[in-house]
């Protein structure tokens, strides 16, 4: 078995859906923190009430911890190995996170092929995790690309 | 080419430069945040780890990289917001080694009142480790 028997019927279909408990400021704010942010508005939330949003909100990139339940659809992480790496990341970012929001991630595959270069084949996997909070508003749609080299038959 | 700082619509040209950010990638800094993730895994917490997984040493995640442009992107425009962000990992960000963050106005919407960006990572060695391109939204 190998990346190019995987059924694409994967594509597409939901194979995770997780809701999180809602969000607090502690972890907006530490999310923030541990990363060298500066702006009240995302460290302080007396400061961020007087800013452009009213209250304290998430950077934006917070949004990537939240990676859903399952990482990946059983059929296609028993083809990935542990040289497996991270190749980008697109994020498309709807209405801000604040404390209580309730989000939930749905994942899907949206991509699944096969580049070949000059070190052999490699195979790339997307797969995005949809976010929308407890309006049905969308929060963010993040895409992962996963790059993992073409490896020999294993008689799986 | 001009630099800026509190980047508003009415200020920024395509061709502006964003202002250079250096960030020190200290193994502490590195490992705090990957912890932060949930991303708590050798290749991002210690050397030795990183080195059995075959790496030169530990490594920032990508979702950190990615954070840092968009901290490069917030701290040009204080008051934006950043609506789309795509990034390629195209090389080793080290723990240890000092990381310059980088960026240029591409093009102007003027209907949107947005801009398109191109933002980098450069490695002390001049390398970009991480290329994006973005969409801000700018007072």
């Amino acid at each position: 078995m190998g990346f190019a028997d995987i059924d694409r019927s994967v594509i597409g279909r939901e194979y995770d859906r997780l809701t999180y408990p809602p969000v607090t400021a502690d972890e907006l704010i530490a999310y923030a923190r541990t990363l060298g942010v500066t702006d009240p508005i995302y460290l302080d939330e007396a400061a961020a009430k007087a800013g452009p949003y009213g209250g304290l909100i998430a950077f934006p990139t917070f949004v990537v911890k939240l990676r859903g339940g399952q990482h990946m659809p059983k059929e296609v992480q028993r083809e990935m190995s542990v040289g497996g790496f991270d190749a980008g990341k697109d994020l498309e970012l709807g209405v801000p996170i604040r404390p209580g929001d309730v989000i939930t991630a749905t994942s899907t595959i949206t991509e699944l092929y096969e580049k070949t270069g000059r070190s052999g084949s490699m195979w790339f996997v997307v797969f995005r995790q949809h976010l929308t909070n407890q309006n049905g508003e969308t929060v963010a749609n993040v895409d992962s690309r996963i790059m993992q080299r073409g490896r020999a038959e294993k008689g799986k | 080419m001009t630099v800026s700082t509190g980047a508003t619509f009415e200020t920024v040209e395509p061709g502006d430069d964003l202002p250079a950010i250096t960030v020190e990638l200290s193994r502490d800094y590195v490992r705090s945040h990957a912890t932060e993730l949930g991303m708590a895994f050798p290749r991002f917490t210690d050397d030795e780890g990183a080195k059995k997984e075959g790496l030169p040493g530990m490594i920032a995640p990508g979702n950190m990289t990615l954070a840092l442009l968009a901290r490069e992107l917030l701290a040009w425009a204080p008051g934006g917001r950043v609506l789309r962000l795509g990034t390629t990992f195209r090389g080793l960000a080290l723990a240890g080694t000092t990381i310059t963050l980088l960026g240029t106005v591409t093009e102007k919407d003027d209907e949107k009142r947005t801009v398109e960006c191109d933002v980098w990572m450069e490695t002390p060695e001049g390398d970009r480790c991480v290329i994006g391109t973005a969409t801000v939204a700018l007072p």
